[in-house]
C-alpha cells in the first residue's frame, strides 16, 4: 500500500516556509536602501548637516539647518537611524509635527523628508492606479501575446508569422517614452479620441476610468506583448514535436484539441513563471508609463522620491515593491506546481 | 479474402527536402489478417516508422506524398480525407510508441488520457468513460486501478506505463494495434511482461498487430509474419517459421548473426553488419544493400545496377536479391556449420 | 446686499480701465458693468497689455503643473509659482499692483491699510489691518494672527522651506525664538520683536534698519494664520483660506481643487478676483503633457510659468494662431557665470577683465536655448525688469556679442599673463544649459590662450558642497563658476545683495561666488539701508551694478526669457514682473 502525503498540507507548510523568508528578505532590502541612501554621499564627503540643507528652504540661516538636522535625526548614527525605522515599521511612531502629537500606526514609513507627512497613506493612494495600468495592460498583452504566438507557431514561415514577428520585434525594441508619446500626440491630441488622459477611479466613474487607460494600457500592453508573442512561439513549436502531440493525434482527437489542450498547455508553464515576474515587477510601479501619461501611481511616486532625495518615501516604495515581488514569486511558485504536476512530488 | 484487415500495396512516402528527395518508404506491400501479428524489422532509417505512420495517416499536414494503396477492411485510407481518418484512428486502428514517459502528457492523470481516447469515439458521460479507464487499466493487469488512475505518468515505473499506453490504446476496441519499438526503452524482464501482455490482449480482442522493432528477438516471440525493410524498400518477407529457418537475403543473415541465440553454441564474438545505412535521399544504385554485401561480386555486377525484384524462393517467401538460389543454399550452409559468414571465394569454388 | 456688488464690479472695472490707461495698453474692454470681453491676443500682447480682459464668472480654470508644491501652507513655500498662486487663498500684509510692465512693480497694501509707518530711526515698522477680514470659517481676523503667521515659521523643523528673512532681520527675542509649537508662552505670542497693541495693529521691531521692509510683508509668511486651527506639518493639507478661494480637496501631490469662498469680498481685497467658479492643480504631470494640453485647451495654465518645452516651442513658433497665444517676456531671471576674486589669477582685476572681452556671448546664448528660449544678451548684473536697473555695456557684450580676444589679450598682458594661464569650469552638469555653456566658454577663452578644465557638480549639492565652499574652489584652483539668480523681490537689493555684498560671504552654501568684498560695494548696500526714500534708493542699485560690472566678478549671460503660452480661452492674463511669471489671481475663463 502506497502511503499518500495529503497535499494541503505541504502547500501550507511551503507557503508558511515562503512568508518567513519574505520577512527577511524586505529586512534585507531595507538595510541596503538605508546604507545606500547615507553610505553613498558620505564616501563623496558630505556630512549630515550639508544633508540637513538639502530640505530646507533657499539660502537657509545655519540655526534653520541644525533644527531640520534634528528633526530629521541625520546625525544620530546609522544604527539608531534605522533601529528608528524598524520601530515605526513594528509598533508605530509617535511624531511632534505641529502644536500637537500625532500617531502613525504600523506600518509607519515615517515621514516626508520634504511633506512632513506620513509616507504610508500616501503609498496606498497610488496602489490602485498602478493596480490598474498592471492589471489592465497584463490582461492585454497575455491575452493578445499569446494568441499572436500561437498562430504564428501553427503559421510558421507564412506571411502572418514573419509580419507578427517583425511587429514584436518592434515592439520589443521601441521605449516606452516614444511609443507612449506618440500615442498621445496621436490619438489624444491630434484626433481627440482619448481626450483628457486623466487617472479616474474605478468607484467613481469605471467606464471613464477604462476609456482614460486605454492609451497607457496599450502602450505598455505593447511591449510586453510582443515578448510573450516571440516566447509563446517558440515554446509552441517546441511543444508540438513532443511525442505526446503525436499520441494525441494518434488517439483521434481534433487537431483544435491537441494544438489547446496538450499543446499549448505544456507551453504555457514557462509563460506562467514569467508573467508572475512581470506582473509583480510592474505592481511596484511602472515608472515610465506612469510619467509618460502623467498617471500618480507607485512608479511616479518613485521618481519623486528619488529627485527629492526623501530617504522615508524611497525606503518605503522599495519595501512595497519588493513585497510585491515576492509575493508575484510565491504565487508563480504555487501555480507552476499546479500546473505542472511532476514539480509536485 | 474475408479475413484480410490491412492490405497496403506499392506504398510510396516521400519528402522533398532541401537536401533532396527524401524516399522514406519505396515500394512497400503486405497484408496482414485479422488475428495475425506482423513483425517489421529493420535498422533506424529503414521506413519501418515511417510506414506505421503512414497507415495511420499521421504525416498529414507534414510534406509528405503518399501513392500506393492502403486499405483498411477494404476503405481505401490513401486520399481519405483527413476527417475520416481521424475518426479511424484511435477506434478501429490504434498505435502505441517507444518512450511512454514521453509519450504521455505529462500535465494529465493517466485514467484521464485513457478516458479522453475513448470519449473521442464514443459519446458517453466523462463517469462512465472515467469507468472504462479504470478498467482497461486493470485489464493490462496493473494493481489498484482506481487509485492509480489518478496518478500521473512520472509517478509510473517504466514497465507499468507501457501498460498503460496500451491501455489507452485499446481504449476504443481497434482492430488494428500498431507497436512501434514497445519494449526498446525497457528493461529486459519487463519486456517480456510486455510482450506477453500484448498476445494476451491479441487473443482476447482478436486485433490484428504490427510490431515494429530492431531487435529480432523480439519479432521471434510474437510474429506470425516478419517483414524486413532496407532503405525504404522491402528484402524479405515471409513467414517468422521462414524467416528463421530458412533466411534468403544477405541482409538477413547479417541480422540473424549478429543477434545472440540461445539454441546455438556460444560464437566467440557477434558478427554485425559492416557499413552504415544508406541515406535516403541518395539511395545506393541497384540493389541499396549491395555497398555492404559480402556477396555483392558475385553478381556479375548486376548488385550495382539493377534493383533486385521480390523472388518467390518459397511459397509465401520473397527475397529481394540478385543471389541464385544455388548461391543462397551455399551460403547459408556456411553459415549454419561455422558460424562465420563464408569468404565468397569459397562459393565460386562450390566447395561446402 | 446689492448695491455693494455693483460697486465691486464698478470699482473692478474702474481699476482696470485705469491700469490698462496707467500702462498704455490699448483695446477698450471692462467698462463698469457686464461680461464684456474682448479678444486682444497676439505674440507679446500679454507683456505690455492685459491679454482677452473680460469679467465674465464661471467655469474651472486649470492648473497642469510638472511638479508639486514645496507646500501650499503659506509660511513654509519659497517657489515664486506658489507665491503667486498663493493670493487665491491667502493674504498677505502687501502685495504688488496689477498691471504688466513695469507699473506692476508697485507695492499696494492687501491685508493692511497702507505701506508700514516707519520710526524709531527705522526700527519700527506698524501695520493697520483691514477690519472685517473674514477666514473661510467666519471669524475674523486680527492681529494675532498675523503674528502667529510669523511665529510658526521660526519653528524649521516643522516648516523649513519658506525664507529666513523675519528671523535673521527681527530683534527682541528672535534670535531664539524657537517658535509657538515649543514655546509655552501665554496664548503662544511668545515672540517680542512683533507687537499687537490692538486687534488690528500689527508693529515689528528690527534688529537693524531695513528700508525695503515693505517688499518683506508681501511674502506668504505674513498672511494670517488662526492659531487654535493650526496644525503644523498637516496645515498644508488645508490652509485657512482670507482669499477668494478656499480647498476643497487636496490629494497630496496629484491634485487640489479650490472652490470660491463665501467670506471674501471683492471690496476689501481688489487686488485679486473671484472669477471661475473651480479651480483644479494637476501636480507631477509630464511636461511635454502639460505643453500639450494647454495647446489643446485641457488646461488653462502651466503653474511653473518657466515656458514651454522644445517640443511645444517649436510648433507654436512655427504656427501663427499658436504664436498670437504666445508671450516671450524677460523674466527678471539672470544667468551668469561668476569669477572668483580670491583664485589666482583673478585676484588681479584686469585677468578677470579680460574674461569679460574673451566670452563669446553669441555661443553662450545659444548654448542657453538662442534669444527665444535662453533671453537676451546681458551687459549688467540686474535684468531690465528689476527696479533701479540701468543699462550700461562695459566690455562690448552687446556691441561685440562674439567676444573682443584684442582686447583680452591686452588685458592679459596688463595682469601679467601674456600669454594666458590655466583654470578650472565649475557647472552643474544635471543642466545641459550650463554644460554646454561651460563647453562654450572653454571654447571662447581658448582663443586667447587661456586653457580651462571643465567639473561638473550635481545640482543638490552644487552651493552646499562645491561652488559654494570657497575653500574648495581655491584647492581645486577653479576661478570661474556658473550660476543664476532670481530676486525674492524686485529691487536691486532683492537682486544684488546675495551676490556681491562682502558681508554675505559665507564657508558653506556661498552666494556671493566671486567673493566680492569691495568696500566701495558695500558703503553703497550700507547708504541705501538706510534710505526711506525710494527714489534715492533705486539710484543706488544701479551705482553697485556698475561697480561690480568694473570689478568684473560676474559676467552676465542672458537675461532669461520664457515662452509661456496662454490659451485663448484664459481671460486677464498678462506677465507680472514681481512674481516674473504671469498674475494669476486675476484669471479666469473668458467665456
Amino acid at each position: 500500500m502506497r502511503p499518500r502525503r495529503a497535499p494541503a498540507r505541504t502547500v501550507v507548510t511551503f507557503i508558511i516556509r515562503r512568508l518567513i523568508g519574505t520577512v527577511f528578505l524586505l529586512i534585507v532590502v531595507s538595510m541596503i536602501t538605508f546604507a545606500i541612501f547615507f553610505l553613498i554621499p558620505k564616501l563623496a564627503g558630505q556630512n549630515a548637516y550639508q544633508l540637513a540643507s538639502e530640505y530646507v528652504g533657499r539660502n537657509p540661516t545655519r540655526s534653520a539647518i541644525l533644527q531640520v538636522e534634528a528633526k530629521l535625526g541625520l546625525n544620530d548614527p546609522i544604527y539608531l537611524q534605522y533601529g528608528r525605522f524598524l520601530k515605526g515599521i513594528v509598533v508605530g511612531v509617535h511624531y511632534r509635527s505641529g502644536p500637537s502629537v500625532t500617531y502613525c500606526p504600523p506600518p509607519c514609513f515615517g515621514y516626508s523628508f520634504r511633506t512632513g507627512l506620513p509616507v504610508w497613506p500616501q503609498m496606498v493612494s497610488d496602489i490602485p492606479v498602478t493596480l490598474s495600468l498592471a492589471i489592465g495592460a497584463s490582461i492585454l498583452w497575455l491575452v493578445g501575446g499569446v494568441s499572436i504566438g500561437v498562430l504564428s507557431a501553427l503559421r510558421r514561415g507564412t506571411l502572418f508569422d514573419r509580419f507578427s514577428m517583425g511587429v514584436a520585434l518592434a515592439g520589443v525594441s521601441l521605449p516606452i517614452f516614444f511609443t507612449g508619446l506618440i500615442a498621445l500626440e496621436l490619438f489624444s491630441y491630434k484626433w481627440p479620441i482619448f481626450p483628457n488622459v486623466q487617472f479616474v477611479p474605478f468607484t467613481q466613474n469605471p467606464l471613464l476610468w477604462a476609456r482614460n487607460l486605454v492609451l497607457p494600457w496599450i502602450v505598455l500592453a505593447f511591449l510586453y506583448a510582443a515578448l510573450y508573442a516571440r516566447l509563446t512561439r517558440a515554446g509552441m513549436l517546441e511543444t508540438m514535436s513532443e511525442d505526446y502531440i503525436r499520441t494525441a493525434r494518434a488517439k483521434g482527437l481534433r487537431e483544435r484539441k491537441v494544438i489547446f489542450k496538450h499543446g499549448l498547455r505544456a507551453a504555457l508553464t514557462p509563460i506562467v513563471t514569467i508573467f508572475g515576474m512581470d506582473l509583480g515587477l510592474l505592481l511596484g510601479g511602472a515608472i515610465i508609463t506612469e510619467v509618460t501619461f502623467s498617471l500618480h501611481g507607485l512608479g511616479l511616486f518613485t521618481v519623486e522620491a528619488v529627485q527629492n532625495q526623501d530617504l522615508p518615501e524611497i525606503l518605503g516604495v522599495t519595501m512595497l515593491a519588493a513585497f510585491f515581488i515576492v509575493i508575484a514569486n510565491l504565487v508563480v511558485d504555487i501555480l507552476y506546481a499546479v500546473v505542472d504536476p511532476r514539480v509536485r512530488h | 479474402m474475408p479475413d484480410t484487415l490491412l492490405d497496403v500495396e506499392d506504398l510510396h512516402i516521400h519528402f522533398p527536402t532541401d537536401d533532396g528527395l527524401v524516399k522514406a518508404v519505396d515500394g512497400i506491400s503486405f497484408r496482414l489478417d485479422r488475428g495475425r501479428t506482423l513483425g517489421i524489422v529493420g535498422e533506424s532509417g529503414s521506413g519501418k516508422s515511417v510506414t506505421s505512420l503512414g497507415i495511420m495517416g499521421l504525416h498529414h499536414g507534414t510534406s509528405a506524398r503518399i501513392t500506393g494503396h492502403i486499405k483498411l477492411d477494404g476503405e481505401e485510407l490513401v486520399g481519405a480525407t483527413p476527417a475520416r481518418i481521424r475518426e479511424l484512428r484511435g477506434s478501429r486502428m490504434a498505435m502505441i510508441f517507444q518512450d511512454p514517459l514521453s509519450s504521455l502528457h505529462p500535465f494529465y492523470t493517466v485514467g484521464s488520457q485513457i478516458a479522453e481516447a475513448y470519449l473521442v469515439h464514443n459519446d458517453v458521460s466523462k463517469k462512465v468513460a472515467r469507468a472504462h479507464a479504470v478498467d482497461m487499466l486493470g485489464r493490462v493487469g496493473i494493481p489498484q486501478p482506481t487509485t492509480r488512475a489518478d496518478d500521473y505518468p512520472h509517478q509510473f515505473s517504466g514497465g507499468m506505463r507501457q501498460r498503460a499506453m496500451i491501455a489507452m490504446a485499446l481504449s476504443c476496441d481497434p482492430e488494428l494495434l500498431i507497436a512501434d519499438e514497445p519494449t526498446t526503452a525497457l528493461d529486459v524482464t519487463v519486456q517480456a511482461q510486455i510482450l506477453d501482455l500484448i498476445w494476451d490482449l491479441q487473443q482476447e480482442y482478436h486485433s490484428a498487430v504490427i510490431i515494429i522493432t530492431h531487435d529480432l528477438g523480439v519479432v521471434a516471440e510474437l510474429s506470425d509474419d516478419i517483414l524486413v525493410m532496407y532503405a525504404g524498400r522491402m528484402a524479405e518477407y515471409g513467414t517468422a517459421e521462414e524467416i528463421f529457418d530458412d533466411p534468403g537475403h544477405p541482409y538477413t543473415w547479417g541480422l540473424l548473426g549478429s543477434m545472440p541465440r540461445l539454441d546455438q553454441e556460444r560464437l566467440e564474438r557477434l558478427l554485425p553488419i559492416k557499413g552504415t545505412p544508406p541515406s535516403l535521399i541518395n539511395v545506393p544504385a541497384g540493389c541499396p544493400f549491395h555497398p555492404r554485401c559480402r556477396y555483392a561480386e558475385l553478381t556479375d555486377g548486376r548488385a550495382q545496377t539493377e534493383i533486385p525484384a521480390l523472388r518467390e524462393v518459397a511459397p509465401g517467401h520473397l527475397v529481394a536479391c540478385h543471389l541464385t538460389s544455388d548461391q543462397r543454399r551455399k551460403a547459408q550452409a556456411a553459415l549454419a556449420e561455422n558460424a562465420v559468414e563464408a569468404p565468397a571465394a569459397q562459393l565460386t569454388q562450390g566447395e561446402p | 446686499m446689492r448695491r455693494p456688488r455693483t460697486f465691486g464690479l464698478a470699482a473692478l472695472g474702474a481699476a482696470a480701465a485705469l491700469a490698462l490707461a496707467a500702462c498704455g495698453g490699448s483695446s477698450g474692454g471692462g467698462g463698469s458693468s457686464g461680461t464684456g470681453s474682448s479678444s486682444n491676443a497676439s505674440y507679446n500682447a500679454g507683456i505690455t497689455s492685459v491679454v482677452n480682459p473680460s469679467t465674465h464668472k464661471g467655469g474651472t480654470l486649470t492648473f497642469d503643473w510638472r511638479a508639486a508644491p514645496d507646500s501650499f501652507d503659506p509660511g513654509n513655500t519659497y517657489y515664486a509659482a506658489d507665491w503667486d498662486f498663493a493670493r487665491f487663498y491667502s493674504m498677505a500684509l502687501m502685495t504688488y499692483k496689477n498691471c504688466p510692465g513695469a507699473c506692476g512693480k508697485t507695492l499696494v497694501p492687501a491685508l493692511a491699510t497702507g505701506p508700514g509707518v516707519v520710526s524709531d530711526k527705522g526700527l519700527t515698522w506698524t501695520y493697520h489691518i483691514k477690519p472685517g477680514i473674514k477666514f473661510e470659517d467666519g471669524t475674523t481676523v486680527t492681529s494675532k494672527d498675523v503674528k502667529y503667521a510669523v511665529e510658526r515659521t521660526f519653528d524649521r523643523g516643522v516648516l523649513p522651506n519658506g525664507p529666513s528673512y523675519f528671523q535673521v532681520l527681527l530683534g527682541g527675542n528672535a534670535a531664539k525664538y524657537p517658535g509657538p509649537y515649543k514655546d509655552r508662552s501665554k496664548n503662544l505670542m511668545g515672540l517680542t520683536a512683533i507687537g499687537t497693541p490692538n486687534a488690528t495693529t500689527v508693529v515689528f521691531h528690527l534688529a537693524k534698519p531695513f528700508s525695503d521692509f515693505n517688499y518683506l510683508v508681501t511674502i506668504p509668511q505674513t498672511a494670517p494664520v488662526p492659531p487654535n486651527k493650526d496644525t503644523g506639518a498637516k496645515y498644508q493639507l488645508h490652509p485657512i483660506s482670507t482669499g477668494p478661494y478656499k480647498f476643497q480637496s487636496y490629494q497630496l501631490n496629484k491634485q487640489a481643487v479650490l472652490v470660491p469662498n463665501t467670506q471674501w469680498k471683492q471690496s476689501t481685497d481688489p487686488t485679486v478676483s473671484q472669477l471661475a467658479s473651480k479651480i483644479v492643480v494637476n501636480m507631477n504631470m509630464n511636461p511635454n503633457d502639460v505643453d500639450n494640453r494647454l495647446i489643446a485647451g485641457d488646461a488653462q495654465v502651466d503653474f511653473a510659468g518657466t515656458g514651454v518645452q522644445a517640443a511645444a516651442r517649436a510648433k507654436i513658433l512655427a504656427n501663427p494662431s499658436l504664436k498670437a497665444n504666445s508671450d516671450d517676456p524677460i523674466t527678471g531671471f539672470g544667468w551668469f557665470f561668476y569669477i572668483d576674486s580670491k583664485v589666482a589669477p583673478f585676484t588681479n582685476v584686469d585677468c578677470r577683465r579680460a574674461i569679460e572681452y574673451a566670452a563669446n556671448h553669441t555661443t553662450l546664448q545659444n548654448a542657453y536655448g538662442g534669444p527665444i528660449a535662453g533671453g537676451a544678451i546681458g551687459s549688467t548684473v540686474m535684468p531690465p525688469t528689476v527696479t533701479g536697473y540701468q543699462k550700461f555695456d562695459l566690455y562690448e557684450a552687446t556691441t561685440k556679442p562674439n567676444g573682443d580676444p584684442a582686447k583680452a589679450k591686452q588685458e592679459l598682458k596688463a595682469c601679467g599673463h601674456p600669454s594666458g594661464f590655466s583654470t578650472g569650469i565649475a557647472y552643474r552638469s544635471d543642466r545641459p544649459t550650463e554644460t554646454q555653456g561651460a563647453q562654450a566658454l572653454q571654447q571662447a577663452l581658448s582663443q586667447v590662450g587661456i586653457k580651462t578644465t571643465l567639473h561638473g557638480y550635481p545640482s543638490s549639492t552644487y552651493y552646499t558642497n562645491f561652488a559654494g565652499v570657497p575653500k574648495y574652489m581655491s584647492s581645486h584652483n577653479i576661478g570661474i563658476a556658473f550660476g543664476g539668480w532670481g530676486a525674492d523681490w524686485p529691487d536691486g537689493y532683492g537682486f544684488l545683495d546675495e551676490l556681491v555684498n562682502g558681508n554675505t560671504i559665507v564657508p558653506a552654501g556661498n552666494t556671493n561666488i566671486g567673493q566680492l568684498n569691495d568696500p566701495v560695494v558695500n558703503n553703497l548696500f550700507a547708504k541705501a539701508a538706510g534710505l526711506n526714500n525710494a527714489a534715492q534708493r533705486n539710484a543706488i542699485w544701479g551705482q553697485i551694478d556698475r561697480q561690480v560690472m568694473k570689478d568684473a566678478v560676474i559676467v552676465p549671460i542672458v537675461y532669461a526669457k520664457a515662452l509661456i503660452y496662454r490659451p485663448s480661452s484664459l481671460s486677464n492674463v498678462y506677465f507680472q514682473q514681481a512674481y516674473q511669471l504671469n498674475n494669476y489671481a486675476v484669471e479666469g475663463l473668458k467665456s
